[in-house]
């Protein structure tokens, strides 16, 4: 039970208006206190949509360019490059001169390869699956992942994890489909894993997906749930 | 809940992640969806374009590096990236030793002169942001005087005591605002 005077500060926690000590304070509360930790969460929520009611103002394109441009230095300064020079400063150049003559040659033939992929495309099922890595997000284990080979055409799919322990009694790991044409993602059946973290399972959302984006793993009361409400475990583009 | 419908956590959490790993094709995918409202939060609250540019810049850079740190369970990307935008702006405002520059008096505002071209070429993508105009919706029925309170807090970030002196209203009165009108903003987000 949250009294009333928890929820005043919970709110002007949210809203960050508590000083330095309140926020000390309220901050031990919290972690004795998981219910009204969920407040908060919920109220930050709530709070961070408020910021969507400001006028829309578009920033300048330049204020990208300059940001990427920032990036990739901070980028690049993370790889040292070689600083030795001197006697071999021609090496580069043939290098380079080598790979542009075999760049050349390799795409004479890439044509060639495209034409034969078409038709295997045509014939061969496993040329029209999809694949996905899924890769954790906290509080899944760092080792934990995940691959989907999905075949848009028949709708169905596998999907093989490792390394995720099995969830705690009265939960399931449930896999979703996210699709390019549905708000909310779409279940596509729980998964149970093995005592060593692992599963294979072969799966079919319950709604058509054509366009999927992206496929996921969240934790879920035991049996599922009809639209997502726990945490992402694992989630993964192509 | 509105802006961050389960399917868009989960592809803004999976360019986290990415982020995460230094790619900057998801940083830059990030930014298209997100420096919209982001900087208009920036340029409500300071009112300058230039320093709310340079407020963003501030918090892009601040994603790029801290995206490994970001945590799910303790809020969506959305939240977390509106956090770090007030916080940047909250420091600026107290940097400068003055408040927002901006009157809350309304969601609705019109749009000043000097930014007009800005804020009508805008426009359009505003009304394609059926989100945003679900959030005003909500928060502009919430009873005037709750709203108020939240936006004096939210954009203006006046204390309580500093609300309860504005309005000319007791401490807990003005408490009490906040904490209902939050409460009522967060289950009518929820029932969206």
């Amino acid at each position: 039970m949250i009294s009333e005077e928890q929820q005043d500060q919970a709110a002007l926690y949210a809203l960050r208006l508590l000083g330095a000590d309140e926020d000390a304070a309220f901050e031990s509360e919290l972690r004795a206190n998981a219910e009204l930790c969920d407040l908060v969460r919920e109220l930050r929520e709530a709070a961070g949509h408020v910021a969507l009611t400001a006028p829309l103002q578009l920033p300048p394109a330049s204020l990208k360019q300059r940001i990427m441009r920032e990036i990739a230095v901070e980028t690049e300064r993370i790889v040292p490059m070689p600083t030795q020079r001197a006697a071999f400063s021609w090496v580069p150049w043939a290098i380079a001169a080598a790979l542009a003559v075999f760049c050349g040659l390799l795409a004479f033939d890439r044509v060639r390869l495209e034409r034969q992929l078409a038709d295997i495309r045509t014939t061969d099922p496993l040329m029209q699956t999809t694949f996905f890595a899924l890769a954790p997000s906290a509080p899944a284990p760092a080792d934990a992942k995940a691959t989907v080979a999905w075949q848009p055409g028949r709708q169905s799919g596998v999907i093989r994890i490792s390394n995720l322990p099995a969830p705690q009694p009265g939960k399931d790991y449930q896999l979703w489909a996210v699709d390019a044409e549905h708000k909310d993602p779409i279940s596509a059946g729980i998964v149970r894993v093995d005592k060593n973290g692992v599963a294979q399972v072969r799966f079919k959302p319950v709604e058509k997906a054509e366009h999927v984006k992206a496929f996921a793993i969240s934790l879920e009361r035991e049996g599922g749930v009809p639209k997502k409400e726990g945490p992402i475990l694992l989630v993964g583009t192509t | 809940m509105a802006e961050t419908s389960s399917a868009q956590q989960m592809l803004d959490q999976e360019m986290i992640a990415r982020i995460g790993r230094r790619d900057q094709s998801a940083f830059s995918a990030l930014y298209d969806r997100l420096s919209g409202p982001l900087y208009s939060l920036a340029m409500k609250m300071l009112g300058d374009p230039a320093e709310a540019q340079d407020a963003l810049q501030d918090v892009f850079l601040q994603i790029w590096s801290r995206a490994g740190t970001y945590d799910p369970e303790q809020s969506s990307v959305f939240s977390w990236t509106v956090l770090l935008t007030r916080s940047r702006v909250i420091d600026r405002m107290r940097a400068r030793g003055r408040r927002s520059r901006v009157v809350v008096a309304s969601t609705e505002d019109a749009p000043t002169a000097a930014d007009a071209s800005t804020v009508e070429s805008a426009a359009d993508t505003a009304e394609k942001n059926e989100e945003a105009v679900r959030v005003r919706y909500v928060l502009n029925n919430l009873p005037s005087e709750q709203r108020e309170a939240i936006e004096l807090a939210f954009f203006e970030h006046l204390s309580h005591h500093e609300i309860a002196a504005r309005l000319g209203q007791p401490l807990g009165t003005v408490k009490a605002r906040i904490r209902r009108g939050l409460l009522k903003l967060r289950e009518r987000l929820n029932n969206l």
